[in-house]
């Protein structure tokens, strides 16, 4: 893609996310021109994240794949988020930028300390401030046996962009506003059983 | 999780000591938070006026307040809220434990019960979410189901924390704390490990003009005293027993 045309389907980060938002349930605006597949070798969208997601398992980050991305693309974020929780919404679970764009996706369990490397091709990429402020992913527990939907939205950018790690979701979407040139997300959900609570110590 | 932000993070002994100085500085005063869980046994009397050398000797021995197995599982959790590593001793060898079996043994007695249920209930969460007993995981595990227990994800795993898993690990956090950065005359913060850490320079009475600028210079030697140590202190001690 040129760098004209990648200008004219530069939209804004947030009206973007706005989008996103929506397509939990509704067909992307028809704006959003640049929108590619996400998806996860263990997860679907519209169905229950394995436990092993959330703090009912290990509470590790899920493995997400992409595909489709437009030309140009030079770096990726992703943002996790709820948008039936948190005051205001979303309440954010997880923020992780500066990925390369060669990169096709993110494995299971990135590192939630700092001091760790980044799994081989994500050289670079670090991790924003959750609704926690921790700069990590901490996967979802919703009230009771009440059923959240979690949205993974995934930013193509035309720039490496170098930000620095621990930015919010509002800092992160100002700092890619303009150079967001594609997107695409997948939203499963979670509730917490009470059966899963039944525990033998 | 609950849906509520925090303003700390405990895990990470980097990110602690960012915030650690002011709460060791606290409780270097008589009647701040360090001071309240001051203890008045005989045997601390005996201390005060021995000094806080004396009250470092005194051997840890077995928890007075836990059983074996509570003791073992709330060292492994203090051990990683501030582990041993390359910038110095940690928790457990500056006496963290043996200051929370005297708090618990009087300013804080009404605490046993939940540190018996918060204990229980971690090793259940462990089991729960990550299939082995809390003791058999490793250090980033443990670190992980910590980071769940703080924020509140364990709460609703149905393991017996009452109320928010929260209020547990912050009241063990906090007590861990007072244990490594409060005066040595508490019982923790043996050989002022805790000082050291964070580079407080330790009580002092006065402090002259060089003082002044070798502190800021970073070059202030510690002073390796509890306040205690000062007669001043002694004498309000004294007028408190």
């Amino acid at each position: 893609m040129s760098a004209a045309a990648s200008s004219r389907t530069q939209m804004s980060a947030r009206s973007a996310l706005c989008a996103l938002a929506f397509t939990v349930c509704l067909p992307l605006a028809a704006e959003a021109q640049a929108t590619f597949v996400v998806e996860s070798p263990t997860m679907r969208a519209g169905e229950m994240m394995p436990r092993d997601y959330s703090p009912d398992g290990r509470n590790v980050s899920p493995p997400l794949a992409w595909r489709g991305l437009p030309d140009g693309t030079r770096q990726i974020a992703v943002i996790c988020q709820d948008h039936g929780a948190g005051n205001p919404p979303p309440w954010v679970h997880w923020i992780i930028y500066n990925i390369p764009g060669s990169a096709t996706g993110l494995p299971e369990g990135i590192p939630f300390d700092e001091s760790r490397p980044m799994p081989p091709g994500l050289e670079g990429a670090v991790q924003g401030a959750n609704g926690w402020g921790m700069p990590m992913y901490r996967g979802p527990a919703p009230p009771g046996t009440s059923l959240h939907h979690y949205h993974f939205a995934v930013f193509a950018l035309d720039a490496e962009l170098d930000l620095p790690p621990g930015l919010t979701r509002d800092e992160l979407l100002e700092a890619i506003d303009g150079h967001v040139i594609g997107l695409g997300s997948m939203t499963p959900h979670y509730r917490r059983h009470p059966e899963n609570q039944e525990i033998d110590p | 999780m609950s849906d509520k932000p925090i303003d700390r993070r405990a895990i990470s002994r980097r990110d602690l000591l960012k915030t650690a100085g002011a709460a060791g500085a606290a409780a270097l005063i008589p009647g701040a938070a360090g001071a309240k869980e001051a203890p008045a046994s005989v045997a601390d009397t005996a201390a005060v006026r021995a000094g806080p050398a004396a009250a470092a000797a005194a051997p840890a021995g077995p928890l007075m307040n836990l059983t074996a197995a509570e003791t073992e599982l709330l060292s492994a959790m203090v051990d990683r809220l501030i582990p041993s590593d390359d910038m110095g001793p940690g928790a457990l060898e500056a006496g963290a434990l043996r200051y929370i079996d005297r708090a618990l043994s009087e300013a804080e007695s009404d605490s046993v019960e939940a540190y018996r249920i918060g204990l229980a209930a971690l090793d259940r969460y462990a089991r729960y979410s990550r299939g082995a007993p809390f003791l058999e995981l490793s250090d980033e595990d443990k670190d992980s189901v910590l980071i769940d227990v703080q924020l509140g994800g364990a709460t609703g795993a149905g393991v017996g924390f009452v109320g928010s898993s929260g209020a547990f690990f912050n009241m063990v956090k906090s007590h861990t704390w007072q244990g490594v950065f409060g005066d040595p005359m508490y019982g923790g913060n043996i050989d002022f490990i805790g000082w050291d850490l964070i580079g407080y320079p330790g009580a002092r009475m006065r402090v002259s003009e060089q003082d002044q600028r070798e502190l800021e210079a970073g070059q202030l030697p510690p002073a390796r005293r509890s306040a205690y140590d000062y007669g001043q202190f002694q004498l309000i001690r004294g007028e408190e027993d």
